[in-house]
């Protein structure tokens, strides 16, 4: 049974339409990358698929149950199947990192285990927070403030927290947009490694279409918040990748912040 | 505690450093950091201390409140909270009231003019920023010493509550609104000397330099650098000021100033309870619209004392022509006081009275420092301080709790805390305080109440303020995730508003440690209720050292606040 389905899903932003109506099926153990110029609707649709935004038409079917049909007790009780690290890690600034990662236990953690977090992590829960940061040479930060870490570092304690986490399927929207080349692929392959170590779904945003393409054994395209692609990276050419970053050479980029990065022509990257 | 509101970076070095220092414990932490929490340590000792000082804090309130549910109690109350219900609104009784509502009203505003006119020339002494010695570097030893001078009477001024004032007051000069304008009058007028003096200071120096290198007198550098950058926040500093005033002269009436306080006074004393549901509906109505006419007209400000203005360059459209209202109806509202006041200036301010003053202030000196009586008085300052302490820490765990509903999404719920929220707060601690000595008899823990109840009022607003101004994204992430509605709360949005609130906590117990002083006085114990007994017995020495100890204890008070607060910051 597919883990994840979608059927003619469409998302509205009042009268703008973030999502074209969009079918998708997406297996058990599967790992996805999703690609488009920025503003193609990338982070529309992972939040779609978080269950955080409704969409104004079409099913989402996670785990075989009808996300938007289920009473919103029952949808926030299927959410904890999933995990979504947002782009920009929104993490307390006075959290310790160690809590910061645990925090990707909270989802089912009964009240006395999470206070234990909260005040004082035991040695078990801190070494899982440990273990995972390490993963992400950030071992040495475990208890460390978050608002002593610079923006890379704050983009891996949320991937240490998708990687504690017990959902799953995880949803990471460019975990990979504040770090540099040979660090992020580091990372990349990290994520990867645990998610099929513990038989974990990924669907991954990125921004990086050679990472993309040469990690991921199916790559999801969007352009204009429409699917345009989906299949295995190598049937993927280089005319459809030139249209699917059109609008991005045509345009500015809409968020400065990843400007750095995107600003390099995409199609360069995958030959 | 939470998170990690005050704590400090323990970095994997300091966490190291600070185990056992043996060899073979720093290698092993080294390789295992996951082995010790390097924070741990200090939080449980924390949370053991603070058990420890609550255990304390408990007694000295006598902090009983299943004592406020044994029938006798109960009975009480149930009978004056029935008359609550039908409160009294016969012609004669609304007409007095009328008449003792403009008392207030009056008191508030010429108490609060002559604050100003104490204030500023102290406020224009003790400011920095028109030393003429300074600006070419250290200031001269002479002009140092005089600012320090004048900050230190400002600072004993507005160190002694109003009510203080007023009670020694109404011993010279007798009976009267006279004693409530002048009480609110020194109170206010050390308040606003420190308030305007900080506030030129904290304005761009270079306006008024230029002037004063250039030759310009003092005067002259204030009025053309100074003042057109702070006039707006002086001018809404003291309208906020004129509210609170209004607040103050409602408590003054309970020493015999008149007013809305005296007849409040009376009834609760004479359990008239339906009385008093009158005089508590029109005071709530009173302090709603000097709240509403002040944010109306305030130009920079928004939220009271801790408030910054919320549009830096924008957004101040109607702010000069409600400048102008405001400053002719405050002008016109004092004129009006001052003429229906019934005040006899001559016997207040002739030689007479300062001959008078002078032979009261006299026997002050010198302060009664016999070991015993030294005792008793570190006793009621302990219960002052415990009962200050208890009431905010009570307010801040209940103010949470209401702000958490009262930052909900729009709804009832949200609808019927914020109004909990401004009734609580409308009505003075003095006020609570005689409210719930019908129910609990006299001592500190109705005091304690009181505080708590007022606080709470106070920090909610304030809270859910701060709840809701949190950046939502870390609380969605985890929502998105499954996490339950507290699990978001605990591990998103407190950490993030956890020093806001924190420092709110504080400015109040601030506040607090002064109304605990003024509770006493009506029976709550501790200094306030040594000050009004020894003042009953003419017991002047005595009096003094009673009012030295509170100067300490208030700025006692203040400066760990403003260390605490500080430390936050960082």
């Amino acid at each position: 049974m597919s883990l994840l389905v979608l059927e003619g899903l469409r998302l509205q932003a009042g009268a703008r339409t973030l999502i074209e109506p969009l079918s998708l099926r997406i297996e058990p153990g599967e790992q996805v990358a999703l690609i488009g110029a920025s503003g193609a609707g990338k982070t529309s649709l992972l939040h779609a698929l978080a269950l955080a935004s409704r969409p104004a038409a079409g099913t989402l079917r996670l785990g075989g149950q009808d996300g938007w049909a289920l009473s919103s007790r029952a949808r926030h009780q299927l959410r904890r199947t999933l995990m979504l690290a947002p782009q920009h890690p929104p993490l307390p600034p006075r959290q310790r990192v160690v809590t910061a990662v645990l925090a990707g236990r909270l989802p089912g953690a009964s009240v006395a285990r999470s206070l234990r977090m909260l005040f004082s992590p035991d040695q078990a829960q801190a070494r899982l927070a440990f273990d995972a940061l390490d993963r992400l040479e950030l071992g040495a930060r475990l208890w460390s403030r978050v608002d002593q870490l610079s923006g890379g570092e704050r983009q891996r304690v949320a991937v240490a927290r998708l990687l504690v986490s017990q959902a799953r399927l995880w949803l990471a929207d460019e975990p990979l947009s504040a770090l540099d080349p040979q660090r992020a692929q580091r990372v990349l392959a990290v994520l990867q490694d645990a998610a099929r170590a513990q038989d974990r779904t990924l669907v991954c945003s990125l921004h990086q279409v050679d990472l993309a393409c040469r990690l991921f054994p199916r790559v999801i395209a969007l352009r204009q918040g429409r699917l345009v692609y989906d299949g295995p990276p190598q049937e993927l050419g280089a005319r459809q990748l030139d249209e699917i970053y059109a609008d991005l050479l045509n345009e500015a980029p809409s968020t400065p912040d990843d400007a750095p990065m995107t600003a390099a022509p995409p199609q360069a990257m995958c030959r | 505690m939470n998170a990690g509101s005050a704590e400090r970076h323990d970095g994997p070095g300091s966490g190291r450093g600070g185990g056992g220092g043996t060899d073979r414990a720093l290698s092993s932490t080294a390789t295992a950091p996951w082995r010790r929490d390097p924070a741990a340590a200090r939080r449980l000792g924390l949370v053991v201390a603070a058990l420890v000082v609550l255990w304390p804090l408990l007694v000295w309130c006598e902090f009983r409140p299943w004592e406020l549910l044994d029938e006798r109690s109960l009975r009480a109350t149930m009978r004056f909270a029935g008359q609550f219900l039908t409160p009294r609104v016969d012609l004669e009784f609304l007409t007095m009231l009328a008449a003792d509502t403009w008392r207030t009203v009056a008191m508030a505003t010429v108490g609060l003019a002559l604050a100003w006119v104490i204030a500023v020339p102290l406020a224009l002494l003790a400011t920095a920023r028109l030393s003429v010695s300074a600006l070419s570097g250290r200031m001269a030893a002479g002009p140092a010493a005089l600012r320090w001078a004048v900050r230190a009477v400002l600072i004993v001024l507005r160190s002694v509550p109003e009510l203080v004032w007023a009670l020694m007051l109404v011993r010279v000069i007798g009976l009267g609104p006279g004693a409530g304008v002048l009480a609110i009058a020194l109170s206010y007028g050390g308040m606003l000397g420190k308030v305007y003096a900080e506030i030129l200071e904290s304005a761009d120096a270079a306006p008024t330099q230029a002037l004063l290198r250039g030759g310009a007198g003092r005067l002259q550098a204030l009025l053309f650098g100074a003042l057109p950058s702070c006039s707006e926040e002086l001018v809404s500093y003291t309208v906020y000021r004129w509210e609170c005033a209004i607040r103050s002269s409602v408590v003054l009436g309970f020493v015999g100033a008149g007013g809305l306080g005296q007849q409040l006074d009376n009834a609760t004393k004479m359990f008239a309870g339906s009385e008093v549901a009158t005089i508590l509906l029109i005071f709530i109505a009173l302090v709603a619209m000097a709240d509403r006419i002040s944010a109306w007209l305030r130009p920079a400000r928004t939220a009271g004392q801790g408030g910054e203005s919320r549009h830096p360059l924008s957004a101040r459209p109607p702010a000069r022509w409600g400048l102008r209202t405001l400053l002719a109806g405050l002008l016109a509202l004092l004129v009006m006081s001052v003429v229906t006041l019934p005040l006899r200036w001559g016997e207040l301010l002739g030689a007479g009275a300062l001959a008078e003053m002078g032979r009261f202030l006299a026997e002050f000196f010198p302060p009664q420092l016999a070991p015993d009586f030294l005792g008793r008085v570190g006793q009621g300052a302990l219960e002052t301080l415990a009962m200050s302490a208890l009431g905010s820490g009570l307010a801040a765990i209940a103010g949470l709790a209401v702000a958490l509903l009262a930052s909900r999404p729009p709804g009832p719920l949200r609808w019927a805390s914020r109004l909990l929220l401004n009734a609580l707060r409308s009505v003075p601690e003095l006020v609570w305080a005689s409210l719930l000595l019908v129910a609990a008899g006299l001592g500190p823990m109705p005091g304690t109440l009181a505080l708590a109840l007022h606080t709470t009022g106070v920090l909610g607003r304030l809270m859910a303020e701060a709840l809701e101004n949190a950046p939502p994204q870390t609380a969605q992430a985890l929502r998105w995730a499954g996490a339950s509605r507290w699990q978001v709360f605990a591990f998103a949005t407190l950490p993030q508003a956890a020093p806001q609130l924190l420092s709110y906590t504080l400015y109040r117990w601030e506040n607090n440690i002064r109304a605990a002083t003024v509770l006493g006085v009506v029976g709550a114990g501790g200094l306030g209720q040594m000050l009004s007994l020894h003042l009953s017995l003419f017991q002047m020495r005595e009096t003094c050292t009673v009012l030295l100890a509170m100067l300490v204890l208030v700025m006692a008070v203040d400066a760990c606040s403003y260390a605490a607060r500080r430390r936050l910051n960082h």
